[in-house]
Formats: structure tokens, sequence, C-alpha cells
């Protein structure tokens, strides 16, 4: 936006202002003062955030209730210790931001809990042994991993949102971020351990994840600090292809064109066509946002289209996945088998599900759908929960896309905005590819479910998604009240300013 | 407890944590409904705008910017109107608008802050139709939409 | 105005309008799948809770026509339901239910029904939810008689093949015999359940296969009838329509496009050319080559769809579909020549046709021209004892009844006729007028022929229509024919 600025103050300047009779700086003394509002305002309540949390806390106690009655036959939560660390968590995250004082928003934080609550209920209900790690001496399950998770997610959130005051490290180090991103790429590539026949993770040593789910983040950062520094360009230097239709001049999205391309190369080389299709999902919403011009998304669109074909035609797992998607009952014991019975366990579950606990991942002894804690959270939400269940989840994420597209909505500049709107759809999207999947409704792609599904990676991502967008909530300090005298002569006294009233006077 | 009642005790749990998920998701969406209508209500910048009346760079002459309660001027990228001059400082000076009128406070820059000419010490009320000049950049307080 | 200072706001309304489209159809989908397709979904015998529960739970039990218990469960020692079969013969429709290899037949079929996995309409088991589980399981009631059934298998004896007996009226099949059959109890038995099935698996005779429905065979000369159906229904041929070139043809062939069709084994018909009634009385195949030549690649196509050809059969059974061509032919129907539509048109070339089929074929003319959908399912019965009855179905009309009661008068002089009788030996049921054709299907190589059947009895008003096919039993008027008019006999003596 304004270049590569050198953020040391200027030198003094000789002389007036022009068309300024008054003599030149010689009533303001050059001092490099502190800044006047202070750094940490004072505690602000946040009694919508406060009621929303208990509500949905309340929800998740029901339903840990539901779970244990399930199991036991008593009505008791079915992990009262783990429910107590999720609200307490939650309570403790709401302190510190009503410590902090800013004026964040107030409800992405129980939104987002909201998800987390049913996805931590899921894992609770899940086999435990679907995952275990030991952890010293003691052996952690599904459900305790999973919270444990949170509560990281929770404190990387709660920081972000508190302690990210400025987004000039964000915005100004845009090609480093893309570096990062790609670097991290790299490292899955050549580090990384095969998973169902997809390099999406890393593994060195004691530290693994999954590198698509931060880069997601990176990516968005680089996209809006790009477009938004470029935006009037992309807009109106429009270069004419034929009657109308017009494209952005090329060689300025040749760069993030380029990071796409790079992007978007080597997550298909790695069999991660889920994330693939996010990236590009969310790069033509920016493009769209930056431009204005439906046309870019058109465009966009028809070249993902035959993008897609010829990655079909040259990859045979693409064109697995869409033989599956086209029928799966082709195949309905191999490679069909996970997509039937997520459709089937939708289908046990109508209207209102069997139950927490009651579904049939338990009973079988074994697991219909092998991946129903990453790729099938839906699948299980939509046996136990029912359709009523899937539609709250949907509404939670609609929940989280409509604060950040509104807090997109309100930025006082195209970074923060894109930032925002870029953040809010990064989770939006994703959710919709993994659900439409897990329905039939597009190809199925492994993804996960942003805030339910298990996994660390996952979890920290999205947590710093929410952290990155509450911090961009930030609507400033608020209105300080009208001056009132003492208190205003306590403060300003050295300046000599002295009641409301006297300060037209005193100039 | 027997059978018959242990079930329909179930399936109240059952149905109650589906009907709480329902009502912590209205109360959102309650929420959400409410920030549009006062959005409606209090469009941004019914306090005052700050219209650029001439600068060398950016902000073009003739950019509107709505004002925030409280509005930061200054050429770091985190200010509320950023200033590309080379003789505004980082965090040049903030407008606040304090009950009932505007005030403008310089924040120790090297050049200072000026209102209609007259440099600030401190901190000035600022009237509608007042110019603000920073570097050579000059800003009008004016209304904001009625 | 405003919009200058933040020009993104007015797109981000229109992009939030796109993402909630997008969840809206994902609200839809899963509307789709967790209500729309539920119950379907949910009852199928692929669902996994059926299959779990099938495995857990005792059954409803089977009953044949006359309500003789075919299948039922028994627990043993130590509380583990298996399930108990009366007789080998119901092998082959009744299927098996096991623990260990999951389900086959109707035990497949209608696992959720007799398990109890499905409620009536979605309210009330939404409202079943509160209350106990209640004991849904329910028994089948089949068409099936076991007497004909054992009879079939016992006809059959060592010999591979398949009988269908339906009626024609309602599309019950009486009869469903498909040889060798197996020890459907020692699958199901808990204590003999591997050693068994890893036998039949290995059986090369595969009794695990329903030739009935799944096995495609040449069908020969009784395929003749689908001819003269699509002869007589598209107004290419007439009863009466004669080929003057016929008779002389008997000798040396018919010679199409180089091709000879031969045949011959009529000379007593002499120098009279031959008409419908005629040429099926002596199963003449040149005849029947010039009317399929007549009738054109397009027409046999269309007619044999309508029998049910080229796609699988309605049934509660898996079928197979049988096939007039191989396919991708350049001309009409998908045949490749003049030659390959001759030679289809008396049921060689590249026909193939299961049992079921062809029996379909001699049940929609016994029952004038209309298609009636096969079934072996007929009604529920709940815990309550209440029935449920499930009504036949027509699948469409396939002649119109004036055209069909000349293929009935042809079939009829085909088992009754002086000729006739040479060619179907003991098909004809005394004091029943029959009707019918008997088939010899040349496979090619050494292999003695398939001998084939299908019939319909009474003639003037059928109640009941048969297909019979021996593998490489003979000349159908050998082995198929006597097969089913014994079937035929035993019928008309159980009917009152």
């Amino acid at each position: 936006m304004t270049g590569p600025a050198s953020l040391a103050d200027p030198a003094p300047r000789a002389g007036a202002p022009a068309g300024s009779g008054a003599p030149a700086g010689s009533g303001a003394p050059a001092r490099s003062g502190a800044p006047t509002l202070p750094a940490f305002a004072r505690p602000r309540p946040r009694p919508r955030e406060l009621v929303l949390l208990l509500a949905v806390l309340g929800a998740v106690l029901v339903g840990s209730l539901s779970l244990g009655l399930t199991r036991t036959g008593r009505l008791e939560p079915a992990d009262p210790v783990g429910f107590a660390l999720f609200a307490a968590g939650l309570l403790v995250a709401h302190l510190v931001l009503v410590l902090a004082g800013r004026r964040l928003d107030q409800v992405l934080l129980p939104a987002t809990a909201f998800l987390a609550g049913i996805g931590l209920l899921l894992m609770e209900r899940l086999p435990q042994g679907l995952v275990v790690q030991e952890v010293g001496s003691t052996t952690l399950g599904l459900g305790e991993l999973q919270l444990v998770w949170l509560g990281l997610a929770l404190v990387v959130a709660t920081t972000i949102a508190v302690g990210l005051r400025s987004d000039r490290w964000l915005r100004l180090y845009k090609y480093t971020w893309a570096a990062a991103g790609l670097l991290l790429l790299l490292l899955t590539f050549v580090f990384g351990s095969e998973v169902n026949g997809s390099r999406l993770t890393i593994d060195l040593g004691p530290v693994s994840g999954q590198p698509s789910e931060l880069l997601k983040v990176i990516l968005v950062v680089f996209f809006a600090a790009y477009l938004a520094e470029n935006r009037i360009l992309l807009a109106d230097a429009r270069v004419r292809i034929a009657g109308p239709i017009s494209v952005p001049p090329l060689p300025y999205l040749a760069p993030i064109g380029a990071m796409l391309a790079l992007a978007l190369g080597i997550v298909v080389v790695q069999r991660d066509l889920g994330a693939a299709l996010l990236f590009y999902a969310v790069f033509l919403a920016l493009l769209f946002l930056a431009t204005g011009r439906l046309t870019d998304a058109v465009l966009g669109l028809i070249l993902f289209v035959a993008g897609f074909l010829a990655l079909a035609a040259l990859f045979p797992h693409v064109q697995q996945r869409l033989a599956i998607w086209i029928d799966p009952w082709s195949d309905p014991l191999g490679a069909g088998y996970q997509l039937i019975q997520s459709l089937h366990a939708f289908a046990r579950g109508g209207l209102v599900g069997t139950g927490l606990g009651a579904g049939l991942p338990e009973t079988g002894g074994r697991l219909p759908v092998p991946a129903v804690h990453t790729d099938f959270p839906l699948a299980a939400i939509g046996e136990e929960l029912g359709v009523a269940g899937v539609l709250a989840v949907l509404g939670g994420y609609l929940v989280i896309v409509e604060r950040g597209l509104r807090i997109a909505a309100s930025s006082r500049d195209d970074f923060r905005a894109l930032l925002a709107a870029g953040l809010a759809l990064v989770v939006g999207v994703q959710a919709a590819i993994i659900a439409g999947g897990n329905l039939r409704l597009i190809p199925l792609t492994g993804i996960t479910l942003p805030f339910i599904s298990y996994g660390g990676s996952s979890l920290l991502a999205n947590a710093l998604v929410i952290g990155l967008l509450l911090a961009l909530s930030d609507r400033g300090p608020a209105p300080p009240g009208p001056p009132r005298p003492p208190r205003f002569a306590r403060l300003r006294g050295r300046h000599g300013v002295g009641a409301r009233g006297a300060d037209g006077a005193a100039r | 407890m027997t059978d018959d009642w242990l079930t329909l005790l179930l399936w109240v749990v059952r149905l109650g944590f589906l009907l709480l998920l329902w009502i912590a998701l209205g109360l959102m969406t309650r929420a959400l409904l409410r920030d549009v209508r006062s959005a409606a209500r209090n469009p941004a910048a019914a306090l005052g705008r700050l219209v650029v009346v001439a600068s060398a760079g950016r902000p073009a002459p003739g950019t509107v910017f709505p004002l925030d309660a409280v509005t930061t001027l200054g050429r770091d990228l985190g200010s509320s109107v950023v200033l590309d001059d080379p003789y505004a400082s980082t965090n040049h000076a903030v407008l606040t608008f304090r009950g009932r009128a505007w005030y403008v406070e310089d924040l120790g820059s090297t050049n200072g802050t000026f209102v209609s000419g007259a440099p600030v010490t401190g901190i000035a009320v600022l009237g509608y139709g007042d110019e603000i000049q920073i570097g050579d950049v000059r800003l009008r307080l004016e209304r904001g939409r009625a | 105005m405003m919009i200058r200072e933040r020009p993104l706001a007015g797109r981000m309304i229109g992009l939030y309008l796109v993402v909630v489209l997008a969840f809206g159809a994902i609200a839809a989908g899963a509307g789709y799948w967790g209500v729309v397709r539920a119950d379907e979904l949910a009852s199928s015998p692929n669902d996994a809770a059926v299959q779990a529960a099938a495995r857990m739970a005792t059954r409803g039990r089977i009953l044949d026509r006359d309500g003789t218990v075919l299948a039922r469960s028994r627990r043993t020692d130590d509380g583990t339901p298996y399930r108990v079969y009366v007789d080998d013969a119901v092998s082959t429709p009744v299927g098996y239910a096991s623990s260990l290899y999951g389900a086959a037949g109707l035990e497949r079929a209608y696992a959720a029904e007799l398990t109890g996995q499905t409620g009536a309409d979605p309210l009330s088991r939404v409202l079943a939810k509160f209350l106990p589980p209640a004991d849904r399981r329910l028994d089948l009631r089949t068409s099936l008689s076991l007497d004909l059934q054992r009879l079939a298998v016992r006809l059959l004896g060592t010999d591979r093949g398949a009988v269908v007996m339906l009626d024609p009226r309602t599309g019950e099949v009486l009869t469903m015999a498909s040889t060798p059959v197996y020890d459907a109890s020692a699958v199901a038995a808990p204590a003999t359940s591997k050693k068994a099935f890893a036998r039949l698996q290995a059986d090369d005779a595969t009794p695990l296969l329903n030739r009935a429905t799944l096995g495609r065979y040449v069908p020969g000369s009784v395929f003749k009838i689908v001819t003269a159906i699509a002869g007589l229904g598209s107004g290419s041929v007439t009863p009466a329509t004669t080929y003057p070139e016929q008779p002389a043809a008997e000798e040396d062939g018919l010679l199409v496009d180089g091709y000879r069709v031969r045949d011959g084994h009529h000379p007593f018909t002499g120098s009279t050319a031959l008409d419908l009634t005629g040429a099926t009385e002596v199963s003449c195949n040149i005849w029947y080559a010039l009317a399929g030549l007549d009738t054109g690649g397009a027409n046999l196509d269309a007619f044999a769809r309508r029998l049910g050809f080229e796609k699988p059969i309605p049934f509660d059974l898996p079928t197979a579909a049988s096939q007039l061509t191989n396919g991708g032919g350049p001309m009409a129907g998908g045949f490749l020549d003049d030659v390959e539509l001759a030679n289809a048109s008396y049921g060689q070339g590249e026909v193939l046709a299961t049992p079921l089929q062809m029996a379909l074929v001699a049940a929609t003319v016994a029952n004038g021209g209309e298609l009636m959908e096969p079934r072996l399912a007929t009604a529920f019965i709940d815990r309550d004892g209440r029935e449920t009855t499930i009504g036949s179905h027509s699948l469409g009309r396939v002649l119109d009844a004036s055209a069909n009661a000349a293929i009935v008068r042809a079939m009829t002089q085909a088992v009754e006729g002086e000729y006739g009788r040479l060619f179907t030996d003991g098909a004809a049921v005394p004091g029943v007028t029959t009707a019918g054709k008997s088939g010899t299907a040349q496979i090619g190589g050494t292999g003695e022929p398939h001998s084939w059947f299908i019939g319909f009895a009474p003639a003037e008003a059928p109640t009941v229509a048969i297909a019979v096919l021996v593998e490489n039993g003979g000349r159908g008027g050998d082995r198929a024919a006597p097969l089913a008019g014994r079937m035929l006999r035993a019928y008309f003596d159980r009917q009152p």
C-alpha cells in the first residue's frame, strides 16, 4: 500500500506548512513520546460472549449426559473431568479477553466452542483406541488427545487475539510467508510419510503434522497482502481478450499465479486434492473480492474445471475419485466402501439420529467407516444426531463465516478486509468441501472438518484462523467519554489543557 | 429404574441435547441479526468523515475516510488513516470523539499537526469544516451522513 | 459514497450469499440421504447395521405358500441364534443366513424385515424410539411350494439345471430350483459353518450359483417364441405368413449372405410351405430365420427388451441380464449382419437367456400378452399375526391379445399336435390342454446341447407357466419336455 515505507520518523522539516501562516514547529517541540493510548486498556466485560459460551457449555453438558446415560444407564456425564477442563478452558479464555480490554468480536469464540464441543463429544464417543499416544507413563486415547489439542488451540487463539495489535508484520513480509509456506510443503515432500497413498504428514521425530493445514493460513495472508497492494491495478487496468470479457493484466497476476500453481502442484503430487480445491476456491473468492469482476471468478471456475479434467486424464487416482463419486456402488466393498458407509450412516440417523453412543460405530466391534474421526465426522454426526444435528453444525460454520465477512466488511483497509474474508472462507469452504464429499454432492477428498475432526495440525491451524479473525475484529479503543475536568486535567495537566469548556479558549 | 423409564429419560436427554444445540445456535444468530440491525441504524461514519483536500501522494485528494470514535493518523500501516507523506510521523496524531465534539491530539510528531494553520499542542477541539494539516496532506473534518 | 472508503463491503454480501447457498445445498444433501433415501438405505441388506443385527438377532420365519416353514431360527446352548432350513431343495431361493458369511437369497433380500429393522412410516419410527424396543421381526410368506420345489430338484437329479414355475397371472413363483442344491443349514449352523462354506466355494458345480436367475444359456428353439412375438407384434409377420422358398431350403439349407441356415430335421413336412403354427409345431429353423429377417433387428430387439432382455429383471433375488447380441454391431438392434440376425431368430447366434427370462416369455404368452413382475415374497406377517400382502405388479403389455392367441395356438400345436408330440414328448398333461416349445441349444464344441422347454397350461386359461433347462441334457424333447410334463402334472394334481 505504501511501498517499502521507512518506519523511522521523518527528519524535521524546515519552513511552515504550505498555506499556513503560523511559525513552523515552534509550538510543537519534537518529542518521541509514548503513545497516548495505553497499551492495555481497562478490563471490558463481554456479556454477550459469556451468555453464548454458557449456552454452548450447557448444550455440551447435556450431550455428555446423553452419552453417559447411553453407556452406563446412569445420568452422569460421559467424561466429567473432560467436560470440566473444556468448560474451564473456555471460561479462562473468556476472562483473558475481558482483561485484555480490546473491543473484539464476541460471537466467534462461542461459535468455535459450539463446533469444538460437538467434536469433543464425538471423539469421546468413538472407540478410544483409534488414536493412542503415550505421554510419560499414561496412555491417552482419542478423546483425551482431542482435549489436549483443544487446550493448545485455545491458547493459540487467545494469545493471537490478545497479543496481535498490528498487522504490519503480516502484510510487509508476505513473500517471506510465501517462501516459508512452500518450504513447509517441500519438507513434507521430502520427509513426508505416506498415509493412504498420500504424502500428507510430515514426520520429524517427535514433531509430526499436516503442513497443508498451516499452509492454508499462510496462503491467505499472502493472497490478501498481494491483492490489497495491487487491487486497483488488477481491477482497472484490464486486458480485453474478447468482447466484454477482460482479464486482469497478467504480469500482475504472475506472482500470485506462480504461488498458487506451485502450491497446487505440490499438493496435487502429494495427492492432497482437498487442500488443492480449498486453496483454489479461496483464491478465486479473494480475487473476486479484490477486483469486483464476476468474469474473473467465472474464468477462474472454467480454468478450474479444465484443470480438473486434465488432472483426471493424467492421474489415475483423480480418475478413481471421480468414478467413486459418480457411482460408488460399482465397487461397494473396495473403493466405494467408505462413501457408501457414510451415506448409510446418514440414512440410519434419519431426522434426530440414534442418540450419542447409540450408533453403529461401536456395536459392530469394527468401524464401518475407518476414517470417521478425521474425514467422516459429519457421517457420525448424521448417524447419532441426525439431520437436525448436521444442520446445527452447518449453522455453526455459517455463523463463523458471517462473523468473518462482517469483520472484513467493516475493516478499515483492503488488506485487513481481504485477510478477514479469506480466513473466514478458509473455514467455511473447507467445511463445505468435506461435508459435500461425505454426502456425495462433490467428489470425496480427504480433508478435515474444521474444529470437529481429530488432529493437532487441523485444530491448531484453525485456532490460528480464529485468533487472527478476533484480532482483526478489534474495533479500536472505545470512544472515550466526554473529557471531565478533574480527570482530564490530571491526565493532560502538563499540557495545561483545562476543562472542556476551556478547550477552545485555551488555544 | 425400569427399562421404560430409562428409555424415556434417554430420549428426553438426547432430544434435549439437540434442542440446546439449536438454542445456542439461535442465540448466536440473534447476536448476528442484532449487529446487522445496529449496523443499519448506525452507518459507519455517522460521527464524521475526513476528506482529503490536498496531498502529494496517497491518500489521493478526494478520498473520504469514515471516522471511528478513535481514529489514528500516521505512516504506520496499522493507522486508521495511513498517510504516505515524507513529513508524517509513524504515529502522528489521533482524532477522538468525546461525548459531543471531536478532538485532535498530536502524538509527539516530528513535524507537528496543524489545525486551521495553528499547531496543535497537546489536545485541541476540532470543529466541522476545520482543516488538519500533516506534512503536505490536508484533511477536512465533515459531518457524517445524517 | 461510503462505498468508496469500504469498497469491499458490498461484495462481502454477495460472497456470503454464495456460501449460504453452498451450505443450503449441503443441508439439502443431508436431508436427501437422511430423510428421503433413509428408509431405503437403512433397510437395505447392504447396511452395516442391518448386517450387524442380522448376525446377532433371531430372524422371522420364511414360509411357503401353504404355510409350511422353510426357515426358522434356533439358539445354541449359549444363546447364539442360528438358522435351520427345512430341505436342501429350497436352498436356491431361500439362501442362507450365517453369522460368518452373511446371507444369500431371500435371507439377504429381506434381512431388514426378517430381523425387524424396518418400521412403518418415518414418523412412527421416530416415535418408536421413545418406546422400549419392540419385537418387529416379520415372518415372510413366499409363493414357493415346497412340494413342487422338492419334485423339481428330484427330477433334475444329478444334472445341473434349473426349473422355474410361476403363475402367469400374478408373477408368483411356485418353483425356483437350481441344481446342484446345497445344505444351507450346514452353512448357517455355527459348528459346521466354516467347513461347509469352504466346501461349497471350492465345488466346481457352483451350487451357490442360482442358475435360474444368474445362469445365462443359449436358448435354442425356445427363443422362437420371442421371434414370433416380435414378428406378430410389429406386424411384419402374420399367423398365415408362409415362405415359398422354405420347403426347398430344407434340404440344402437357406443361404443368408453366404452362410447356410440348416434345418432338415422335419422331412415329413415335404414340400408344404409352413405357416406360424406349422413352423412352431415342427420347430422350423428356416421359417423362423426368414421371419426374423422380415421382422428386422430393431423390432426383435425392441420386443425382446419389452420381455425383459438386456437388463436385470426386477425380482427379489439378483438376476442377470439376458442378451440378444453382444452389442455394438452396426445393424439395428446391435446385430453384426443378417447372418447373426437369422441365427438369433431361432435362438442361436449370440443370444443368451436365463431360465427365469424364458419362463417370463412363456408366462407373457400365457397371460394374454401382458408381462407380470416375477416375485417370491407375497406377504409379511408380524408378531401379532397381522399380514401385510405384497401386491402383484405389471411390467407392461408386450403383445395384443389377438396376436397373442395365435402364438398360444402355435404353442398348443407344438405340444398337442401330431408332429409337435415328436418334439415335446411327455410334456402334455392328460386332461389339460398344454402349450409349449422345446429347445435344443447347440453350444458348440463337443458338448451335448442344453435341453430346454418352456410352456404353460391349460392353454384356454393358463394358471401356470414353466421353464426347464438341463445343462447338456440333449434334445429338448428327450429331457426337458418330460420333466416339465411331470412338474405340470404335479401342479394340477395338487389343485383341488
